[in-house]
């Protein structure tokens, strides 16, 4: 414990010239001398108590010498902490930098700026105890739970906090006239009785009147802070009320459907909470709660202020797809978050599907798959999420497929080889027979099987060779087709297909003549064509329903 | 046990100790006895035994020492944590003793040793002492010295303590033994073991000196608050009003006042000087329903032992308003804060102040300057976001700005060291600013100018505080002495020494007839201002005491130390209601809602925290009862952007305004 030891009393005296100091001096000197030092510190760190301080300085050392009447030490003036290097091959050896200074480059270099002076400003650490969100603020930590945290970080838009709260710079000077917010009386009891309907009766004939009247009425802008405030607190903190938070998203809906709100400055508000009831973990408390159709819901409403504000703010649909591929892409994320990425995504286009979802799409659905056996997955609700996760994305590459391929009015070649291929791997492959069955299962699901999806349309349900059939159920015009192509496959059901050119030459006897030049057409699109392929792979059949009629006629 | 082996210990024993005379009669007796042959019980021979060994050497304190701590880690865990509370006032006086022994190896080897098992709960304690080398430095020290003057108070059940005394007679460590005699003092309790939870009385230092403050806390004192008080006049005044709503005639209003009042001193001149202040106004009309004025009327009246100076009228009147404008404050009605950050201090802000209006903001400077911005005044220029609620209260005369609008602020330089303390007077037209060159300046916002230079103190004077009626102050300083000064005089009026290190903080009683300090020390004391008296010792702090705070009704006091506990008293009892524990540094402030139900502090961790003193009291009052611990409840933390709060400051309207330095961060 002893700082100072009896080596460095001689150390000591030897630098300012004592040579001849006895031993037994420095031992009893080595005690006393240690004893001042910590005495001084001791007032030192009094001194720095006293300058509302919490690191030691110089300068307060110095206090503390002159309280004992000791000189002070001149030369250690401390602007900022001292910068201690360490002498070489010693290991706790520090020495301050000490520089020689030419007094002429001191004299000669121009005159250091004046340093600023000191300023006071002023701002609302809280106004009845709530911290206002400003810039002067420390940054409230967003409370809602899970992922509603992380996506309030990645999405607000940072430094526009242009409520009804004052902005002042850090700049002490140019203090921004506060914005006075008058709303009259009859507003604020809208708002109320707004508010009041969406969080107590959002079944109501009155809320759907309310609805109408503000996606309708001129008169409602001064309300928009204070509705954009409501949503985005409600939302935080009912996360696990479902029907609340369908209210919301309606309100918002309607919100925006106002052609009189000018409702931009209040988006980056808006974003967080929209986008939180679309990847949130958990919506609504309920098993019975149907969060997918809120998630839906809310996946087009992103979607529609995409379309809308995209062009003003040019990185709103950068941050949100990024958002949504990331949610997409963590495996560790839950089913239902990756189902509400999907539904956003693929709700801003087929565009974004092509460029974001599909290359990711193969790797995904490996991952995806387990969770959708019956032998994997025990746990019902999980299967069945996985088979909601696997539909949506069945419709998003449906869509994205669709898209292209309506491109090309006439498109020709391209499905045949992918009607081949279908069912030359359902041929050749039982799992996928059983797959493509459980996955009509997915589409109605299993408790409630005798609705027909309006998207895939199949009613499926037998296991025959032929399950043709099922696809066709709603395309019967087709159907010979498929089965002769069927009967084709059947024929030739051990050819290893590897390549779509290969297998279109082979399969195209019957539409060869039909046209040479659209086989160049979809040489050149090779790559929507290899978009097919692919998603024939991982999708099996499910997809053929995207493929419009005229090419499946065209086949004929 | 042969009796001559017995006879030549005693003997051997006496000699060493020098008693030659008995060694002399015990001898002759000896000779005499042993024919007798009454044989000396052998136990009593074995304790000779260990006498004769005992100044064998230091190395008896380690063994003592290691044998008891091993010792008391293998007892009973029921009973550990109760037993463990005695290891640390025998290590420090092993030590002690071994230090002024003059063994001074051992003593170090020793404190090295064993120093790991204390530094969590004593860690500043044990930093103090090992720096005690030799003799000498003990006398000197402060700390060593009053450690050895007093004893430990420690805490026990019964079977602990009898655990212990089988422990140490079983083994024979007569020197733990001694130490345990000589420097603890056994409070021992009847049942189980208290609970394991810190009970921050479990082990108190008490000696020669804190016998005294024992005594001392019996005196009598009267926190109540002042009669004829401008609160007490608006209550009247509010109750007087709904009587004229009645039909009375305003007229009248002035002399119904005077008759009210006048019984009411007539009474407590008979009756001593503590009275509760008979509620005649409200009760008369049954109409006074304001909650803060019932409570505040609730404390007990006291009469000023100081001349009090006299309030202009307009200020009275403005003062009034601001009373009647007052928001209730509660733990679920929380005050807005307004904050005022200082940039570009450069690290040198050492103090900081608020006016009771808060429209004046003063910054204490280590280059010695004091500097002082009309924010009223700026929030006019800059049309700043405080609008209303300062300009209403501004009732200031304009101060004349030197700069012409070139500097923000007015400078008064005058001092010729770090200014550590500024305090405002109550009406906001005078600024005293206290120093590191010993010196108090009395500053006038009118004039811009200093009007008088307080000389008294020999060092530093930490802190300075107008009293809450204005023309007195006090100050405290690194002599170790509190001073009371009124403005027309430059000697001080009244000096309080009784502390045993620098005084670092001071502040009034809301009946100025007390004042509160605190000091490094770790203790809080409380001041007669009459009588210049201590009539109160507070121990229980671990650190340095760095603010206090009164409560408005003068019944409780809190006070922050640089660990960041806030610790809140009774004032009366002397006894510390409750530790509120949150911060993570020092408090450097701390201030009292007007009604006295939110408790704001300021720390050095960037926040400001609102407390409920309400329940504070109450379930510190359950506590006692129940003897179980729960604290109590923090309401709010605010942080800040990386600024330290170095003062806050309720206005009488119950805004609360903060103020600190932006510290730079990275």
């Amino acid at each position: 414990m002893s700082i100072v030891g009896k080596e460095r009393i001689e150390v000591i005296a030897q630098s300012i010239g004592i040579t001849n100091l006895s031993p037994d001096v420095a031992l009893s000197l080595a005690p006393d001398v240690e004893y001042r030092l910590r005495d001084i510190m001791q007032e030192s760190i009094k001194c720095m108590r006293h300058s509302r301080r919490t690191t030691l300085t110089a300068d307060d050392v110095d206090s503390a010498l002159s309280l004992r009447n000791v000189e002070p030490i001149y030369g250690f003036a401390s602007g900022g902490p001292l910068r201690f290097k360490r002498a070489l091959g010693h290991r706790d050896l520090f020495y301050i930098e000490d520089k020689d200074l030419d007094l002429k480059d001191v004299i000669e270099a121009p005159l250091p700026k004046a340093p600023l002076d000191t300023a006071v400003t002023c701002h609302w650490l809280a106004i009845e105890g709530v911290q206002p969100a400003i810039p002067e603020n420390a940054p409230v930590d967003g409370r809602s739970p899970s992922t509603g945290s992380s996506l309030f970080i990645v999405i607000s838009v940072p430094a526009e906090a242009k409520k009804n709260e004052q902005k002042d710079d850090n700049l002490p000077v140019d203090i921004k006239l506060p914005v006075k917010h008058v709303l009259s009386r009859e507003l604020q009891l809208y708002f109320d009785k707004v508010t009041e309907l969406t969080l107590t009766q959002s079944e109501s004939v009155l809320f759907k009147e309310a609805l109408v009247s503000l996606a309708t009425d001129s008169g409602l802008h001064p309300l928009v802070p204070y509705f954009t405030c409501f949503i985005a607190d409600e939302v935080s903190h009912g996360l696990s009320n479902f029907s609340l938070l369908f209210a919301l998203m309606r309100v918002v809906k309607s919100i925006l459907q106002n052609p009189h709100i000018h409702i931009e400055p209040y988006l980056h508000q808006l974003m967080p909470s929209v986008v939180t009831c679309l990847v949130a973990k958990r919506l609504g408390s309920r098993l019975a709660d149907n969060h997918w159709e809120l998630r839906d819901f809310t996946a087009n409403l992103v979607a529609s202020i995409c379309k809308r504000f995209g062009h003003v703010y040019s990185n709103l649909q950068s941050r949100l797809t990024k958002t949504l591929v990331n949610a997409f892409l963590d495996p560790k994320k839950a089913l239902t978050q990756h189902y509400g990425a999907i539904q956003g995504l693929a709700a801003l286009g087929p565009n974004v599907v092509r460029l974001l979802l599909l290359p990711n799409l193969e790797p995904y659905i490996r991952l995806l798959e387990p969770e959708m056996l019956l032998e994997k997955q025990r746990n019902e609700v999980k299967r069945h999420e996985a088979w909601r996760v696997y539909g949506s994305l069945l419709r998003a590459a449906g869509q994205c497929i669709y898209d292209r391929l309506k491109i090309f009015p006439t498109f020709p070649s391209s499905l045949p080889h992918a009607v081949l291929k279908t069912n030359a791997r359902v041929l050749m492959s039982s799992p996928y027979k059983r797959k493509a069955s459980l996955e009509q299962l997915e589409e109605q699901p299993p408790l409630k099987k005798t609705n027909t999806d309006g998207e895939v349309g199949v009613v499926l349900t037998n296991s025959s060779p032929s399950h043709k059939q099922g696809e066709a159920g709603t395309q019967a015009s087709s159907v010979d087709s498929i089965i002769g192509s069927s009967s084709a496959s059947e024929q030739m059901k051990n050819d290893t297909i590897s390549n779509a050119v290969v297998r279109s030459n082979k399969v195209d006897t019957r539409s060869w003549k039909t046209s040479a030049a659209l086989a160049q057409v979809w040489k050149d699109e090779l790559n929507s064509g290899r978009i097919l392929v692919s998603l024939f792979e991982l999708f099996g059949e499910d997809i053929l329903p995207f493929i419009q009629a005229p090419e499946l006629y065209m086949f004929l | 046990m042969e009796e001559d082996e017995i006879a030549g210990y005693v003997t051997a024993y006496l000699k060493k100790k020098g008693f030659t005379q008995t060694e002399k009669i015990f001898q002759e007796e000896f000779q005499t006895n042993k024919t007798n042959s009454s044989p000396l019980e052998p136990d009593i021979a074995k304790h000779i035994l260990s006498f004769s060994q005992l100044e064998s050497g230091p190395a008896r304190f380690h063994d003592g020492y290691s044998r008891l701590r091993s010792w008391t880690h293998c007892s009973l865990d029921l009973y550990k944590h109760e037993l463990l509370r005695v290891l640390y006032p025998v290590f420090i006086h092993c030590f002690m003793d071994l230090v002024a022994k003059g063994h001074v190896q051992e003593a170090r080897h020793f404190f090295n040793t064993f120093r790991e098992d204390h530094e969590m709960m004593h860690l500043r304690d044990l930093q103090k002492l090992e720096g005690v080398l030799s003799p000498t430095h003990l006398e000197e020290m402060e700390f060593a010295h009053s450690l050895r003057q007093s004893k430990f108070n420690i805490k026990i059940c019964e079977y602990s303590y009898e655990l212990l005394l089988q422990h140490l007679h079983s083994t024979q460590s007569t020197t733990i033994l001694g130490i345990i005699n000589e420097h603890i003092n056994f409070q021992v309790t009847p049942g189980q073991p208290s609970s394991i939870v810190d009970d921050p009385e479990a082990v108190t230092l008490s000696g020669s000196s804190q016998d005294a403050a024992n005594q001392i806390n019996q005196k009598e004192i009267h926190w109540g608050l002042l009669e004829d008080s401008l609160e007490e006049r608006l209550e009247k005044a509010s109750s007087l009003l709904s009587d004229s709503e009645k039909g009375e005639g305003e007229a009248k209003e002035g002399e119904t006042e005077e008759n009210k009042k006048r019984p009411v001193e007539g009474g407590k001149q008979g009756a001593s000087i503590k009275k509760v202040k008979k509620d005649k106004g409200g009760s008369a009309t049954g109409k006074n329903t304001k909650a803060e004025v019932n409570t505040v009327s609730a404390a007990p009246r006291v009469k000023p032992e100081l001349p009090m100076p006299i309030i202009p009228t307009e200020v009275e009147q403005s003062i009034l308003e601001d009373l009647r404008n007052r928001v209730q404050l509660s733990s679920v009605a929380l005050p807005s804060v307004s904050f005022y950050t200082f940039l570009n201090t450069h690290n040198g802000l050492s103090c900081s102040s608020i006016s009771h209006d808060g429209s004046l903001v003063a910054g204490g400077f280590s280059d010695s300057s004091l500097k002082v911005w009309d924010m009223a005044k700026l929030g006019e220029q800059t049309a700043s976001s405080l609008s209303q609620d300062e300009n209403d209260t501004s009732q200031n005369p304009q101060m004349g700005q030197s700069g012409g609008g070139k500097r923000q602020y007015t400078l008064f330089q005058g001092h010729s060291g770090p200014v550590y303390a500024a305090s405002f007077s109550p009406v906001g037209e005078f600024i005293l600013s206290s120093s590191a060159d010993s010196t108090i300046r009395l500053w006038s916002t009118t004039y811009n100018a200093n009007l008088v230079c307080y000389k008294g103190h020999n060092y530093p004077v930490w802190d300075v505080q107008f009293s809450p009626v204005g023309h007195y102050f006090a100050s405290s300083s690194h002599d170790r002495t509190a001073r009371i000064w009124s403005m027309e005089r430059i000697q001080p009026l009244r000096i309080m020494a009784g502390h045993l290190s620098d005084v670092d903080c001071v502040q009034w009683h809301a009946n100025c007839n007390y004042i509160a300090t605190g000091s490094s020390d770790k203790t809080v004391r409380l001041w007669d201002v009459q009588s210049g008296e201590c009539v109160r010792v507070f121990v229980g702090h671990r650190s340095m005491i760095l603010s206090l705070a009164m409560s408005p009704d003068g019944r409780y006091m809190a006070s922050g130390d640089e660990d960041g506990t806030i610790m809140m008293w009774d004032l009366s009892s002397g006894r510390c209601l409750t530790p509120l524990i949150g911060h993570t540094s020092c408090v450097w402030s701390l201030a009292f809602s007007c009604e006295g139900s939110v408790l704001a502090s300021g720390s050095a961790d960037c926040s400001v925290k609102l407390w409920d003193v309400n329940t504070s009291t109450k379930v510190s009052r359950a506590e006692e009862k129940s003897g179980n611990a729960s604290r109590l409840r923090s309401l709010k933390t605010l942080p800040t952007k990386s600024t330290p709060v170095y003062a806050l400051r309720f206005s009488r309207r119950n805004l609360l305004f903060a103020a600190g330095a932006l510290a730079k961060n990275g």
